[in-house]
């Protein structure tokens, strides 16, 4: 019976810590992806803001691990990407922390693909196509304009959960689209001479970015989704190179380089490791020092 | 354990799965997340307290179906079929609902659930990285431990995870032997209290530890009567192949780890898993047992340790040490136990949803069951169809 009334003590403790937690009207903002923890700093510079992944960390494959339990259970408000990107973790994370303000979209759930109209949806899928996503893909915020409406909705997210705060973030935002739609055509002037070029890449991490500057992506380093590269395939790529029109090899900052870098070396094409998100490579900062570091790569084997 | 007739259940089950547009859709309010999962094995011998026997054979079959059943409450269903000596069963591991809008962190859960005691006791059998749970959950909780009851857990609001839980269950599988019928077994048998708390250690590593303890109102063997030949529930002698566990005691004290690694915490293409449980029941001996009787230990006790390391996205190799050492009554005396168990296992993964496992397992035995020094082989499939559902730490 000890252990009981120590548990009691304890569980009485952390009530109360809760309670005096609740003081601080700040915001507390769950981003399962650097890209979104970086979008609510730009709308909510003051909120308290952690991200359940780093950029080199692939967001199809988290561990609902016990310290996202815990920062889950205390936040107001969860933004994830969506259409899927994080279904074999975040219902877990979300079962497991209890926190019933971010249970719905209605209230402090948030999901940047239901805010736009996502590429590449499928109106059928089946497992021996990979790992594909129905509602589209993901990976958007490489788009800047989808992620500028992303941007605006979840700014009106953000009032409705902390309508106290409703001022500054409607001013955050207004900042936030000054810059933005000024950094938009700054970038492509930058990317202007990429548009046309083809490469191949790693998944469809890119898709958006591609789709934005005019990049085609001929091929892809996986035989089907989620799949991880193989010697057969690695061989058809090289086929495939040998028509000496592709630019580069594209892979994300958390994706394995070797098959990549094999193709590389026999196709003697340059390998180009792009941060896939904020922190994927020392530049990319925030989500502007992001694009400009991604541009700036891509331009460098021009 | 329910049983229904199989053969009307299975057709049951075959036209809910008809159904292709619940399986193409995703989760949602008015499409619940379905699931199967295929489970079949061949292997050179048998494991003490295993389900899985000789030979070809059938692992736990899954059908699972969840959903959001409101704002307030989710519901799971698990039927598992499972095949033994020709004949189908089809049973419920999982039935419950629980509540997702509770304030401060509560929340409840009732109904057939997994208890969340330990640290793969909550988890399901097709998730593990080897073909049989360790020997101290097949002793102790009869492989996975799930009942009827209810559960209230509490998650509190603090960067080091920490969430504690109450849970009360019918304990039917829990109780100790009664081979004489006349018992009056407590209708609620079994408490547990649990603990965990977990965190990580910068961008690499992530850990859990907990204790757990689970009262067993009807654990400790009651009647001893002299002159009678009294045996604990013995390895290969469940009626049919019950879930039940073979030791039983009063108290069950437990204490589990877990920890992963992975480069910069990217678990796609190598990580690193360690786990170990001990558990420890003690007042398993009849109240008025004679003194020159007791047995030598006044305890059974097991453990485990498991470390598995996946090196590519397409394979990972594992390896396990587990031991038990308990106390068996026979002809009014109790007779120490042991058993030592040494595995490998190597499994190739075609995807995130299939896959194919190779495991040796060495025994050695001291007066368990027979088992002095045995070798067994098994190979083993294990795929999932339908929806992708949110894996456990």
């Amino acid at each position: 019976m000890r252990i009981n009334s120590n548990v009691v003590k304890l569980a009485l403790v952390a009530l109360s810590a809760s309670y005096t937690g609740l003081a601080h009207a700040e915001l507390n903002v769950f981003a399962c992806e650097p890209e979104y923890a970086a979008l609510a700093k730009e709308l909510a510079p003051t909120a308290k803001i952690y991200s359940a992944t780093t950029a080199l960390q692939d967001p199809h494959q988290v561990q609902a691990r016990p310290s996202l339990i815990a920062k889950m259970r205390q936040a107001d408000l969860v933004v994830c990407a969506g259409a899927d990107l994080e279904v074999g973790w975040l219902p877990m994370l979300q079962m497991k922390s209890a926190n019933a303000k971010v249970r719905s979209t209605e209230q402090g759930l948030f999901f940047a693909a239901d805010q736009i109209e996502t590429l590449d949806k499928l109106a059928n899928v089946d497992r021996s196509m990979g790992d594909v996503h129905a509602q589209g893909n993901p990976h958007l915020h490489f788009d800047p304009t989808r992620l500028l409406n992303v941007a605006s909705a979840l700014s009106a997210k953000m009032s409705q959960i902390d309508p106290a705060g409703a001022a500054n973030y409607q001013q955050s935002l207004a900042d936030f689209t000054t810059r933005w739609q000024a950094a938009i055509p700054r970038w492509e002037e930058q990317a202007k001479g990429l548009q046309g070029k083809k490469v191949i890449a790693y998944h469809s991490s890119f898709r958006y970015l591609f789709n934005w500057i005019g990049i085609e992506q001929v091929a892809d380093l996986e035989p089907k989704p989620g799949l991880a590269p193989t010697s057969g395939h690695l061989a058809s790529l090289l086929t495939r190179a040998e028509q000496r029109d592709i630019l580069a090899v594209v892979v994300a900052s958390y994706q394995d380089e070797r098959g990549a870098k094999w193709l590389g070396e026999k196709a003697n094409l340059p390998v180009l490791m792009l941060p896939m998100s904020v922190g994927g490579n020392d530049s990319s900062k925030d989500l502007f020092s992001l694009y400009d570091s991604v541009i700036s790569l891509l331009n460098g084997v021009k | 354990m329910t049983v229904f007739n199989p053969r009307i259940s299975l057709v049951a089950l075959a036209c809910a799965f008809a159904s292709p547009s619940l399986l193409a859709a995703d989760s949602s309010l008015t499409n619940p997340n379905i699931s199967a999962v295929l489970n079949g094995y061949y292997q050179t011998g048998e494991r003490p307290l295993s389900e899985a026997s000789e030979g070809f054979g059938l692992g736990e079959t899954e059908l699972a179906m969840s959903a959001d059943i409101d704002d307030m409450f989710y519901g799971k269903v698990t039927a598992v079929v499972e095949t033994h000596d020709g004949d189908s069963e089809l049973n419920l591991e999982e039935a419950f609902i629980q509540t997702m809008a509770m304030p401060a962190g509560f929340s409840i859960r009732g109904g057939r659930f997994l208890s969340d005691i330990g640290y793969l006791n909550n988890q399901h059998l097709h998730t593990d990285s080897f073909t049989d749970r360790p020997i101290a959950y097949r002793a102790f909780l009869g492989g996975h431990y799930f009942d009827d009851g209810v559960r209230l857990n509490f998650v509190a609001p603090t960067d080091l995870y920490w969430t504690m839980g109450i849970e009360a269950f019918k304990g039917e599988s829990l109780r100790a032997a009664d081979e004489h019928g006349e018992r009056e077994f407590k209708k609620v048998g079994v408490y547990t209290l649990y603990s965990k708390i977990g965190g990580d250690v910068g961008d690499n590593s992530s850990w859990q530890a907990g204790l757990s303890y689970l009262r067993n109102e009807n654990g400790q063997i009651t009647a001893h009567e002299e002159g009678e030949e009294h045996e604990e529930e013995s390895a290969d002698e469940h009626e049919g192949h019950s879930h039940a566990a073979s030791y039983t005691g009063k108290n069950t004290y437990g204490a589990d780890f877990v920890y992963k690694w992975a480069p910069n915490g990217n678990y796609k293409y190598q990580n690193l898993t360690l786990s170990g449980e001990y558990y420890r029941l003690t007042d398993f001996t009849p109240v008025d047992l004679p003194a020159e009787d007791a047995p030598s230990k006044d305890y059974h006790q097991g453990w485990y340790l498991s470390s598995v390391y996946q090196f590519t996205p397409s394979w990972s190799a594992g390896v396990r040490y587990g031991e038990v050492d308990t106390q068996e009554l026979h002809d009014e005396h109790f007779h120490g136990q042991k058993l030592k168990e040494s595995e490998v296992s190597l499994a190739w993964h075609s995807s995130h949803f299939s896959t194919v496992r190779l495991q040796y397992t060495h025994q050695n035995g001291t007066n368990f069951d027979g088992i002095e020094d045995d070798n067994i082989f098994t190979i083993q499939y294990i795929m999932s169809l339908g929806a992708h559902g949110a894996h456990q730490f």
